[in-house]
């Protein structure tokens, strides 16, 4: 691959671009799913592509293509510098130079490129067999899944940027319905690792059915302001949104409610949160960044203040200091943009049974739709539609559901009050987070 | 490499390595997108990005199994590579059925017109467009804050062969323009969206309309520094036409969806007949609408798109199908099996989708509601089709007191459950509208419409801060 890229490379300078950099991605996945004990569907893929970004003078122009013959790159190259002239200049825009050795991380396990077909379809049989056995209220698996990826990035740039790596990953999944009384409720669970070793499959299938069948009877409650605890899943939807807001990105360009209050009190002087691309059992960890720089550790919140943003090379160059290797590319046709890596919501916990013991009337949320629709990472307005158990008198109380959870971002991280024992990895933008108290929240429902 | 000379003879040779081994339907997907995308932020024409990807997929059904192989390499090899992948997982060892010679390739080019080709405007032209938005949006007030303009353009020709005999050309362009706006005042950030697309070419948006469109995002982001928070509970619900018609799309639409139906995961499985609605609700799957963002002439399974009733005056008559799930049902497939791209499988989706207009005014269903809440925009919503429970949030609201709009209200989600809602709808007005939209589904994204006229709900649960 490197031959492409540097074919790439030479083929810029003779249009006369001399800031260029080529991004190269080969990678193989593997996507099944099982229903009703059999396999319905099996993917199998191969990926590669090319992407190239030319500055001149500021000016940035991208292009890029799935077809890496001579003919093709010509033409990818030729597009790449006739966007350049399309695009406004940039003072900040310059081509990334090297960020340094590349981080100790080494996101492979060679053990998930020796599974066969047969152990992947046996382990999401096993999820949905662990599901459909954990209650017979489980109406049916919607969808059992299992899917793997095995790829690896090349980088090489005109400023001396020169890299690769290799990286996987697996997960499984299980969508569970469970019906009562004519009711439909739904719950999910994830197991995730680099090789099926780590998997879980009987634990996913098993919390899926559980969170389907705890949620069997609920009703709409009472409009309320109550403590609030989010579960993992559901805090880390909240998380995930709210870190478009921590980066510089959005800070630069005034769409950030963080904007200005860095050294400032933002949440709850007990939660800590980090990006960190370096942790080894983080999916998103990586050497490198997409755009060449070493990933890191970045700390975002800590005792409850605003420590900092995420950067892009660009973004840092704004800002006038480095990049924290936060510059992400969606695959070979992506421009970098600034996103976080891992994920990692901290701080002194406390046992999630002490904190439902310590409350008198509040709310478990454990499935929040809309938080993506439902939550304005600009203004900081938030209202989801959720399910959860009610707790009353420090223990479980009904279930409720189609109820509304509404506030703002910031109110609601300064309310943040404990975390407790239950931190786990929930993919999708790999975040790592217990259940968060936060107190209270206004609920609407009759 | 040109989709409309491409080797029938290899198309068919894939096919009948796919079913070597057993399996009774095979397919062949080739795809060539270009597209282009130009952003403006911050006053900045920002990166300007185009790209050509090229693929094929190889798909095999066997009873209710699917094996779906793809590749970027589009010659023998990678075509060869994708069957025998998918040939390789069919465990009964027989052969399938003898693959049917391809007949004449059947395209339909003139289905959604395209008077100018994007691909015949210089890019620089295009840029002009966007300069225009955010001129535009900038002019609105001093609050204007930041303004981010869109352009996209794409080309995507398909070529699907299956063992049926079918060979089908969809030569497809979409273009698309969008404006996303923010203002402040103190310590008060508001957003407003808006957007214009179709199955269409570079005729769609000119300097005026872009313009309208950014004005119109200004519009409502400024609209909204002066709201306050909105209430909480339950009340009447008067949604506006155009960007309304998410409504429809998630309380109802999803759950039509063949595949939610199949596994009894919607709340409209085995209702067909039924009432589901109030009697003056009628709507319509419509993938065949001429140049409608959502439409295009054939599926991505190579069946025509057409017009669907689903609902016929509050009673349920249709799904939404592809070919496995129309073949499982015993029913015709509807033109709905869509895939975003060569790299997944074909699933029932949703095209353009809109509940049809009735005879009120506009005015009139306002002025029928003394007190309630009116969506004039919405920011996008999820469902769970199994239980049919949905929620969206308000990009634009205001509170109706006495029959007239009056406070703008912020932070607004709408929450119900399907057939409860739509049996509700007590008002339809004729004021029809269309919008563009991304609908995500199984981490697949298409381009859809939905639309709808102004409509009142009875009662909805409104979710605030206030």
């Amino acid at each position: 691959m490197f031959d492409i890229l540097d074919g790439v490379l030479e083929r810029a300078r003779a249009r006369g671009a001399r800031e260029v950099e080529v991004y190269g991605e080969r990678s193989t996945s593997r996507r099944l799913k099982v229903y009703r004990q059999e396999v319905e569907q099996i993917t199998a893929a191969q990926r590669q592509g090319v992407g190239v970004r030319v500055f001149r003078e500021g000016a940035v122009g991208h292009a890029y293509g799935s077809d890496l013959g001579d003919a093709a790159l010509d033409e990818l190259v030729a597009r790449a510098v006739a966007n350049a002239a399309v695009s406004d200049p940039d003072e900040f825009a310059a081509l990334p130079a090297p960020g340094g050795p590349p981080a100790d991380v080494h996101p492979f396990d060679a053990r998930l490129s020796a599974a066969t077909d047969e152990r992947r379809i046996e382990l999401a049989v096993s999820v949905e067999a662990a599901a459909l056995a954990a209650d017979p209220r489980v109406k049916t698996v919607e969808d059992t899944m299992y899917a793997d990826g095995d790829g690896e990035v090349f980088i090489a740039s005109t400023s001396g940027v020169r890299g690769s790596y290799r990286s996987n990953q697996c997960y499984a999944f299980a969508y569970v319905l469970a019906e009562e009384d004519g009711q439909v409720e739904t719950g999910y669970s994830y197991t995730v690792g680099r090789a099926l070793e780590d998997l879980d499959p009987e634990s996913c299938g098993r919390e899926a059915a559980e969170r389907a069948c705890r949620l069997l009877g609920a009703r709409k409650c009472a409009s309320m302001k109550v403590p609030v605890v989010l579960d993992p899943f559901v805090s880390a939807a909240f998380f995930g949104v709210l870190s478009s807001a921590l980066t510089a990105d959005a800070v630069q360009k005034g769409r950030s409610l963080f904007a200005g209050r860095e050294g400032q009190r933002v949440a709850g002087e007990l939660l800590q949160l980090d990006d960190d691309g370096v942790r080894a059992d983080g999916l998103d960890s990586a050497p490198f960044d997409g755009e060449g720089t070493p990933c890191r550790r970045t700390p975002l919140i800590g005792g409850g203040v605003l420590q900092g943003f995420l950067y892009d090379a660009y973004t840092a160059r704004k800002a006038g200091r480095g990049s924290t290797g936060n510059g992400i590319r969606g695959g070979y046709a992506g421009l970098p943009s600034v996103r976080p890596t891992n994920l990692v919501v901290g701080g002194p916990v406390t046992p999630l049974a002490d904190i439902i013991a310590g409350l008198e009337r509040g709310v478990i949320v454990t499935d929040a739709v809309g938080v993506h629709s439902g939550a304005n990472p600009i203004s900081g307005e938030f209202s989801v539609g959720i399910s959860g158990i009610l707790v009353e008198n420090g223990r479980l109380a009904a279930p409720v559901h189609e109820v509304t959870l509404a506030g703002d971002i910031i109110s609601m991280l300064m309310n943040v009050t404990a975390l407790g024992d239950d931190a786990r990895w929930v993919p999708g933008g790999s975040i790592f987070t217990p259940s968060v108290v936060i107190e209270g929240m206004a609920i609407g429902g009759t | 490499m040109d989709l409309a000379s491409f080797d029938a003879g290899l198309l068919r040779a894939a096919l009948r390595r796919a079913l070597g081994r057993g399996g009774d339907f095979a397919e062949v997907y080739v795809e060539d997108r270009d597209s282009l995308g130009l952003r403006l932020e911050d006053g900045r024409i920002e990166a300007t990005s185009g790209g050509r990807e090229l693929g094929a997929a190889v798909r095999l059904l066997a009873g209710e199994h699917t094996f779906y192989a793809y590749s970027d390499a589009v010659d023998e090899a990678g075509l060869f590579a994708a069957a025998d992948a998918v040939a390789a997982a069919v465990r009964s060892g027989d052969g399938g059925p003898a693959v049917v010679d391809l007949g004449a390739v059947r395209s339909d080019r003139g289905r959604h017109p395209v008077a100018i080709p994007p691909e015949s405007v210089a890019v620089a032209r295009k840029a002009l467009l966007v300069r225009a938005g955010d001129e535009a949006a900038r002019s609105a007030g001093a609050e204007i804050v930041q303004v981010t303009v869109g352009y996209g353009d794409t080309r995507q020709r398909v070529l699907i062969a299956n063992s049926l005999g079918d060979l089908v050309l969809d030569d497809r362009t979409r273009t698309r323009f969008t404006a996303q706006v923010v203002a402040r005042r103190g310590d008060v950030i508001q957003t407003g969206h808006e957007t214009v697309g179709g199955s269409a070419g570079f005729e769609l948006v000119d300097e005026e309309i872009a313009r309208g469109v950014a004005a119109t995002a200004a519009g409502k982001a400024i609209a909204m520094l002066d709201s306050r928070p909105a209430p909480i509970g339950a009340m009447p619900v008067v949604l506006a036409n155009g960007f309304g018609g998410t409504l429809f799309h998630e309380a109802c639409g999803h759950g039509l969806e063949a595949d939610a139906i199949a596994k009894g995961a919607s709340i409209y499985a085995g209702k067909l007949g039924e009432v589901v609605a109030a009697p003056i609700v009628s709507a319509y799957d419509d993938g065949s609408l001429t140049n409608g963002w959502g439409s295009q002439a054939f599926d991505d399974e190579g069946v025509p798109t057409q017009k669907t009733l689903v609902i016929e005056e509050g009673r349920l008559t249709g799904y939404l199908y592809d070919r496995l799930r129309a073949r499982e049902a015993g029913a015709a497939p509807t033109g709905n099996g869509r895939r975003q791209s060569f790299r997944h499988v074909p699933i029932p989706r949703m095209t353009t989708t809109y509940i049809a207009p009735g005879d009120a005014l506009a005015a009139d269903v306002i002025a029928a509601t003394p007190k309630g809440f009116y969506a004039k925009s919405l920011a996008g919503g999820q469902v769970e089709p199994a239980s049919g429970n949905f929620v969206f949030g308000v990009a634009e609201g205001y509170l109706i007191e006495g029959g007239r709009l009056t406070t703008p209200l912020r932070g607004a989600t709408l929450v119900g459950n399907g057939i409860d809602i739509l049996m509700k709808i007590d008002m339809i007005a004729g004021d029809f509208e269309v919008k563009t939209g991304i609908c995500g589904k199984d981490g697949q994204g298409v381009p859809v419409g939905t639309g709808q006229s102004t409509l009142r709900i009875a009662e909805m649960t409104v979710g605030g801060t206030g």
